[in-house]
């Protein structure tokens, strides 16, 4: 297949093929028909032909090349033979047949141009076939026959006029087509009426003629007395189809097909009608400054690509030397760099000067006025007159208005237009201006100005606006005037006389024309306009009034006064308020965003007055305008960048401030704008901090206050410091509510390692103050004055150690620093100290490793901090072993102060809580209490699990075998008071048991006795148990102990008459000595004696009774009062 | 049905990887395709980014194989130059210039955008002759291997919609399509020049059989 059919349908296609195709085709038919090869050509055609016929169509158009090949190229003298047969196919069903006809046709006319004669009719049928693509096929094959058709008509004398006549009537008809809806059709008709312009105009020496174009006909060719062809009507039909394509050009909604094609056409006409340069440049410039805001991105660049190449292309001609300056601002536009460009400008430019003056004598005329005009203007302005003829009109137009605008951009003029136009800006940023805007890099020098002031002509033209273009339209009626009058004498060259009139018009308007139209509107001498057009004639009229002229349309500026300051104030005043005061109208028509910037745009340049004023506003519906609000933040700052490095941040910090202090002040807000404000604000100054802090201390809005700033902290590194510190230094607030959340905001940035060091560090800083002999004046705000040197007092302690202890829990480590503290701080400082560090030490709990370091180290001087921690520690909780073992460790080697023992009393041995008993009960009796608590148990009121070292009956013993050379008597008795003060621990058995055992000691314990009457006071039950504790004392021989001998006498008192039997078992010495000490016991035992059995009196030894009735007579002495109080007895007992 | 098969350039700068690639797959499939490059020379990835193997245009991918063979087979194995190599030579002899060939197209496919502006700017270039338009369009493709298999398969997708298109813009519809879909993926241009045209915004004017060899 490869080598079958492509290869060959290819070249034919392209129809041009000259001896290549044939070679190629004689190939094919070497293989394809060997049997063919004998036949004549002919013979060839008619076989073909006829198989065409019958053949479907895909066959049918290889055989119709094939037949195209042989007639054509191969024998073109068969062609005329064969022609009609192949015409024939035009009516073919299929599209590519008819198609296939129209390239014949235009295939067999270009090889003999008097064909046309007779095809042309059929090519005028076709043109009007109902497919598109055979249009379209038509169309093109139009393009290149039409000068074919004007060839023939010039050279063939019996041409005859209806043919030209039908070809002039298709040309309209291809023309017409520029509106077609087709879009394929457009672009071929646009690629018509290129080529239709260049034949239509002449060659001229400088026009850049394609070499195979070389012996294209052009109107320069046409001779001016052909019967029927009329040079001028050719000449009109060209300008007519020039200007159709330029009209075609600014259609708004042209697609980007067409446009592309335009563009490549027109810089065709440039290259090779060089005449039309002027035209074609101003359309680059307009399509440039007025994409179509229909394209898409893609096309848009495509547009842009096209447009650059086109005008590279156009700048390369020589004839460009004129429009260089416009061509390079917009290859700069569009991206090219200024040494591209200049490489691609062709440096010649004095020869084309004279060309141009050779080429149309008539310049001369339009040089000369021009160049004495230049002398009595400043402004040159030399590119403007000398265009070719008919560019005259539309050039002045844009030139005109051009130079009427320059002097009007002014700044002030420039930016109001600005603010005006902001309005219509569309809400999306058309592909168009996204892809064409660049930068103006060199705003406000003259060119930019210029160019600026042409762009804005070349748009006030288009829009048929502007000065220019009115004095052009009174200049083209005269032209016609001129022409009317003139026409029949100067008929044989109207071009010419077209020119003339157009340059000599040209400074006949500026004469009278200019004047008038700018005054018009404002003197209103409208009736003025109307005569514009009256014919003057240039001789009569000297250049002097054209310069008048020129300067009265400067007058309109002069005229123009500007504003005195205090006007444009107001003015200017007015028009923000208008702008503030429309916000509900903006907003309906959804144009709020456009508002917004407009105003922070405008504000920002201006100073205070209106900024506080739209400040003022955006306070009153914070909320609703917050938007607003941003806008002009943003708008502040971005002044202020744009002004480094000097810039000044006033500006941006009053407003910021003014917006902070207003939420500050607002009491209802409470959707955190404020922190959104702050958040977003590009930099927080130091007065929004004070307003930020003021936010912070106000009680109902602490906590979104310090949200804020902790937001502020966390993500504005750069400052975070500063943020920090402000919130730490409410850390010490006098509100508690501010304080508590500061802290609680601290501790949880705490755990953020680059913050903990600044922390730490302010807390400490804060905690030494406490080693100072006064508060600093720090504490009581800046307000106070630091001179008065007040004292100490627990708020103020409490103040400086607020944060640091906050932090205590969350880093152990801390708590050396306090210890170091406390050892220089004065007892005051101690004592407060002392008071708050509860709370968290006992969050550090008695595991932290820092806390065992402390009470292993133990400074000297914290001693009471340490035991406070312990008590503190142990309060709740048994001590664990590590801290018992630490105590342990500084009683015995360091600090031998047996108060340390208390709060781990219960995680003692039991031997030495014994051993340190002595000197605990030494103590103040209310510590002594605590240490019975805790060894009993008892205060612990939710009965946690601490296990005494010692059972309450063991520490009731150890008591009593106290070392009375360790301990006075005194401090053992109140301790076994405690012990008896509590009755639910010491249960009659639990004494029972104490009893029983000391019984059997050996020696007794001094306190025995004392011991046993408590326990029977307290449980009067126990007087049997006492009874035989009695008894078995005697066997110990217990009057040899003294006290305990006093004790078992006052003991025995008290028991009577139970005692009695024990009294009897005494010996008698010894009931002797009861009863000296007791006389009274001796009446009542005798009786009780007396009232036994005689059998129970047998058995009372002789002695005894020698003992009981030795003073029987003796009258018995009075009871002494003290032995009924057993507490007074024991008094005296004991000291 | 058109007058004869679509006819595809596709264009890359050194028609090595990714015209060559696209130049496989729509051979494979059928399609009447020539592949170019843009480029003044024809580059091949060297032993360092700063030094490429140069060669002209009318070296053949046979020579260069062997000359990369000779030089260091190892390197140019792995990075798959060789193999590159050895696809392009048995679809033709050497690689081809754009700008020096005068065929004409109904699409022209260029790889990237430098490649597009340099045939945009060859074809303004050349004379006006049969005014017959012919549709350039960018797929831009990155210049590696898996790239330019997936820039081929998005080639060969494009040509396969638009059958008739191209030569017959009223039916192009097909080429819109595939446009929507390429916005997604793959960047991609078109420009039209001086021919006439379709509705899809795609063409460029093309005069083929310029007699003669020209500059």
């Amino acid at each position: 297949m490869h080598e079958k059919r492509p290869k060959l349908f290819l070249m034919m296609a392209s129809g041009v093929g000259e001896q290549a195709h044939g070679s190629v085709a004689s190939q094919f038919y070497s293989n394809e028909e060997e049997t063919a090869f004998d036949m004549t050509t002919s013979e060839k055609v008619v076989e073909l032909l006829n198989q065409a016929a019958l053949i479907s169509t895909e066959e049918k158009l290889i055989v119709l090349k094939q037949v195209q090949e042989l007639i054509i190229n191969k024998d073109p003298s068969l062609l005329d033979n064969f022609l009609d047969e192949i015409i024939a196919f035009q009516t073919d069903k299929s599209i590519e047949v008819r198609k296939f006809v129209i390239g014949f046709i235009e295939e067999a006319c270009k090889r003999d141009n008097e064909l046309l004669l007779r095809l042309i009719a059929n090519l005028n049928m076709l043109m009007r076939d109902e497919s598109v693509n055979v249009v379209k096929k038509a169309i093109l094959t139009l393009t290149q026959l039409y000068k074919v058709a004007l060839q023939v008509s010039l050279s063939v004398s019996d041409m005859q006029e209806a043919c030209w006549d039908m070809m002039t009537q298709i040309k309209e008809d291809v023309l017409a087509l520029l509106d077609s809806d087709n879009d394929g059709v457009r672009t071929h008709a646009i690629k018509f009426t290129e080529s239709l312009i260049i034949t239509l105009s002449p060659r001229t020496p400088d026009s850049d003629t394609p070499k195979k174009q070389e012996g294209d006909i052009s109107l320069d060719k046409i001779p001016k007395d052909h019967t029927y062809i009329r040079y001028d009507t050719l000449c009109e039909e060209g300008k007519s189809a020039l200007e159709q394509l330029l009209k075609f050009m600014v259609h708004p909604a042209i697609s980007s097909i067409n446009l592309t094609t335009a563009l490549g056409s027109l810089a065709t006409l440039a290259r090779q009608r060089p005449m039309f340069m002027s035209e074609v440049v101003q359309a680059y410039e307009t399509l440039h400054a007025n994409l179509p805001p229909t394209l898409a991105k893609s096309q848009v660049s495509s547009v842009r690509k096209n447009l650059k190449l086109h005008l590279v292309s156009v700048l390369k001609h020589p004839s460009s030397v004129d429009f260089q300056g416009q061509i390079s601002t917009l290859l700069l536009d569009l991206g090219m760099s200024q040494s591209e460009i200049t490489r691609c400008t062709p440096a010649t430019v004095q020869p084309r000067k004279r060309l141009h003056h050779e080429s149309n004598a008539l310049f001369v005329l339009a040089d000369a006025p021009l160049a004495e005009d230049d002398e009595d203007k400043e402004e040159p302005a030399p590119v403007v007159t000398p265009k070719p003829s008919s560019s005259v009109g539309t050039q002045s137009a844009i030139d005109l208005t051009a130079e009427f605008l320059l002097p009007l951009l002014t700044p002030d003029n420039v930016a109001n237009l600005v603010l005006i136009s902001m309005v219509y800006l569309p809400e999306v940023m058309p592909a168009s201006f996204q892809a064409t805007y660049t930068p103006v890099e060199s705003a406000g020098t003259d060119a930019q100005i210029k160019h600026l002031a042409r762009l804005m002509a070349t748009q006030m033209t288009g829009a048929g606006l502007g000065p220019g273009l009115e004095l052009c339209k009174a200049r083209d009626e005269e032209v016609k005037e001129e022409d009317g009058g003139a026409g029949e004498s100067s008929s044989k060259d109207p071009l010419i006389i077209r020119k003339l009139s157009a340059v000599s018009l040209g400074q006949a308007i500026s004469v009278v024309g200019a004047p008038a139209a700018y005054k018009s509107p404002i003197t209103e001498e409208a009736p003025q306009i109307k005569k514009l057009p009256e014919p003057i004639l240039p001789t009569s009229q000297p250049k002097a009034p054209g310069a008048s002229g020129r300067k009265k349309v400067f007058k309109l500026a002069d005229v123009v006064q500007p504003f005195s300051e205090a006007q444009i104030e107001k003015l200017s005043n007015m028009a923000i308020k208008r702008i503030l005061l429309s916000e509900k109208v903006i907003a309906q028509s959804g144009m709020s965003h456009v508002r917004v910037k407009l105003l922070a745009r405008l504000v920002t340049q201006f100073e205070g007055g209106k900024k506080n004023d739209l400040l003022q506003f955006i306070l009153e519906d914070m909320r609703g305008r917050s938007e607003l609000a941003f806008s002009l933040l943003y708008h502040e700052y971005n002044e202020y960048l744009s002004q480094q490095p000097s810039g000044s941040l006033d500006s941006y910090e009053h407003c910021l401030y003014t917006l902070l202090s207003g939420l500050q002040e607002k009491p209802e807000q409470r959707d955190g704008l404020f922190t959104k404000l702050v958040l977003e604000a590009p930099v927080i100054t130091d007065s929004a901090l004070e307003v930020i802090q003021r936010y912070c201390e106000d009680e109902s809005r602490v906590y979104l206050g310090m949200s804020t700033l902790k937001e502020l902290i966390l993500k504005r590194p750069s400052r975070q410091y500063q943020y920090l510190n402000v919130l730490l230094n409410l850390s010490s607030h006098e509100k508690e509510k501010v304080r508590s959340t500061a802290l609680s905001f601290i501790k949880r940035m705490y755990e953020k390692e680059h913050l903990k060091d600044c922390i730490e560090k302010f807390a400490l800083t804060y905690m030494q103050f406490l080693v100072h002999p006064n508060p600093p004046s720090l504490l009581f705000g800046a307000g106070e004055d630091t001179e008065v040197a007040s004292p100490w007092t627990e708020e103020t302690v409490r103040q400086c150690l607020y944060l640091y202890l906050s932090l205590l829990p969350l880093n152990h480590r801390l708590v050396h620093e306090l210890a170091a503290v406390y050892t220089e701080a004065i007892a005051d400082i101690k004592r407060s100290v002392l008071r708050v560090i509860e709370q968290p030490i006992r969050g550090m709990g008695m595991s932290s490793p820092d806390l065992l370091l402390l009470v292993e180290n133990c400074p000297k001087g914290a001693e009471t901090l340490v035991t406070r921690c312990l008590h503190i520690l142990t309060d709740k909780v048994p001590p664990s072993p590590e801290l018992v073992e630490r105590v342990r460790d500084l009683y015995h080697k360091r600090v031998p102060d047996v108060r340390f023992l208390i709060p781990v009393i219960n995680g003692l041995e039991k031997n030495e809580v014994i051993q340190a008993l002595p000197k605990l009960i030494k103590l103040n009796p209310i510590v002594v209490k605590e240490v019975f608590n805790r060894l009993l148990g008892t205060q612990h009121s939710e009965g946690s699990s601490s296990m005494s070292p010692l059972t309450p009956g063991e520490l009731l013993i150890a008591l009593h075998n106290i070392d009375s050379s360790k301990c006075d008597m005194k401090s053992i008795i109140k301790a076994t008071n405690l012990c008896f003060g509590e009755k639910n621990v010491y249960t009659s058995e639990v004494l029972a048991v104490v009893m029983q055992q000391l019984m059997e000691q050996t020696p007794l314990p001094i306190l025995l006795m004392r011991t046993v009457i408590q326990s029977l006071t307290m449980y009067p039950r126990l007087a049997g148990f006492v009874m035989n504790i009695l008894a078995r004392l005697i066997l110990k021989q217990v009057w040899k102990y003294p006290k305990v001998w006093e004790g078992f006498v006052k003991c025995c008192q008290r028991t009577k008459p139970q005692s009695y039997n024990v009294l009897l078992q005494l010996p008698p010495p010894q009931l002797a000595s009861v009863f000296e000490r007791c006389p009274e016991m001796r009446e009542p035992l005798l009786q009780h004696v007396h009232s036994f059995t005689p059998h129970q009196q047998a058995h009372i030894p002789a002695s005894i009774m020698a003992v009981l009735e030795a003073n029987s007579r003796k009258p018995e002495p009075e009871p002494q009062p003290e032995l009924h109080h057993p507490e007074i007895i024991e008094e005296r007992e004991v000291f | 049905m058109p007058a004869h098969p679509l006819r595809v350039a596709v264009v890359c700068s050194s028609n090595q990887n990714r015209s060559m690639e696209a130049h496989n797959i729509l051979s494979k499939r059928g399609f009447d395709v020539r592949s170019f490059g843009t480029g003044t020379h024809v580059k091949l990835p060297g032993p360092a980014p700063d030094k490429p193997n140069i060669y002209d245009f009318k070296t053949t991918y046979e020579q260069m194989y062997n000359d990369l063979v000779r030089k260091d087979k190892e390197l140019y194995t792995q990075n798959g130059i060789l193999h590159m190599l050895d696809r392009n030579k048995r679809i033709k002899t050497q690689p081809e210039r754009f700008q020096s060939c005068k065929e004409q197209f109904d699409l022209v496919i260029t790889c990237e955008e430098r490649v597009y502006d340099q045939v945009l700017e060859d074809l303004n270039s050349r004379e006006q002759e049969t005014f017959q338009p012919v549709h350039v369009i960018n797929v831009d493709i990155q210049d590696n291997h898996e790239e330019a298999t997936l820039g081929a398969f998005l080639i060969c997708e494009l040509c396969q919609c638009a059958p008739c298109g191209v030569r017959d813009p009223v039916r192009g519809l097909g080429l819109v399509q595939l446009r929507r879909r390429l916005r997604g993926g793959q960047r991609e241009q078109a420009g039209a020049g001086p021919g006439a045209g379709s509705p899809d915004g795609l063409l460029h004017q093309l005069d083929p059989a310029v007699a003669g060899p020209s500059a």
